[in-house]
């Protein structure tokens, strides 16, 4: 893989590294370097199995997980640093954007990764089922009840 | 509200976040993230301040006794019982006649 095909799908990356990491920008970045060490590192090896935006989302999507586990301890410690961390992302988004980011927080995590890709990122559901490492069956179960319960939650919402 | 309404809203997400920041890739291995780098930070602070007190409390060397004024710490059990009998002399001049 060559750095400008990176480069190309850089700004994709990092939209879904937001994703990963709660919209928090800063542990985005982290998230993404971390990424992108690893590739050019050769830790993280594109196989070919799948095109090379799901299998570097899966890249992503495992970083940021593990980056996320390792935090905990650290924002246990540091109970309040933590606290302000989560609180700093919510500003910048317009009214339709908070509603839409506050209602895809209540959903199962599964469901909510599967809808970002499909619908933010414009994967299929296969795709997205192989950036999840989850079936394709699992993916449209997902996907089902997390639009159902999604489409709910804003009914009523957006119109105004 | 349909899928084309939630389209419409994840579009408006997506424009607000396109921001992203620059590409940039550092050398691979030299890179330290931040909380690394706050580790090494507070690490050598706390090394600095270590040699820092190492360095500045004043070192109480004891003196050494003179050997003349120096006791065994096992002396007392050269004290047995009656031993001042042994240590002074006896006051005859009121025994003898």
């Amino acid at each position: 893989m060559q750095p400008d095909e990176l480069e190309q799908l850089h700004p994709a990356s990092y939209a879904w590294s937001l994703a990963c990491c709660r919209r928090d920008p800063v542990e985005a970045e982290e998230v993404l370097q971390d990424v992108y060490v690893k590739i050019l590192e050769g830790k993280a090896r594109f196989g070919g199995r799948s095109s090379l935006k799901t299998w570097l989302f899966a890249v992503i999507r495992r970083t940021a997980a593990s980056r996320a586990r390792k935090r905990i301890v650290r924002d246990l410690i540091l109970a309040r640093w933590a606290r302000q961390r989560a609180d700093t992302p919510a500003a910048e988004y317009s009214d339709t954007a908070a509603i839409l980011l506050g209602a895809l927080q209540k959903l199962a995590r599964r469901q909510r990764e599967v809808l970002e890709l499909v619908f933010y990122h414009d994967m299929t559901i296969e795709e997205a089922a192989a950036a999840l490492g989850v079936s394709i069956g699992s993916a449209r179960v997902h996907y089902q009840r997390g639009k159902q319960r999604l489409l709910a939650q804003l009914d009523g919402k957006l119109d105004r | 509200m349909n899928d084309d309404d939630l389209r419409r809203a994840f579009a408006e997400l997506r424009r607000i976040e396109s921001r992203a920041p620059k590409y940039a890739v550092p050398a691979p291995g030299r890179r330290l993230s931040r909380w690394r780098v706050g580790s090494v930070l507070a690490f050598a602070l706390v090394l600095l301040l270590v040699v820092i007190g190492v360095a500045i409390l004043p070192h109480h060397h004891p003196l050494q006794p003179s050997i003349t004024e120096w006791r065994a710490p096992t002396d007392f059990l050269l004290k047995t019982p009656g031993h001042e009998l042994l240590d002074s002399v006896p006051d005859l001049k009121g025994h003898v006649r």
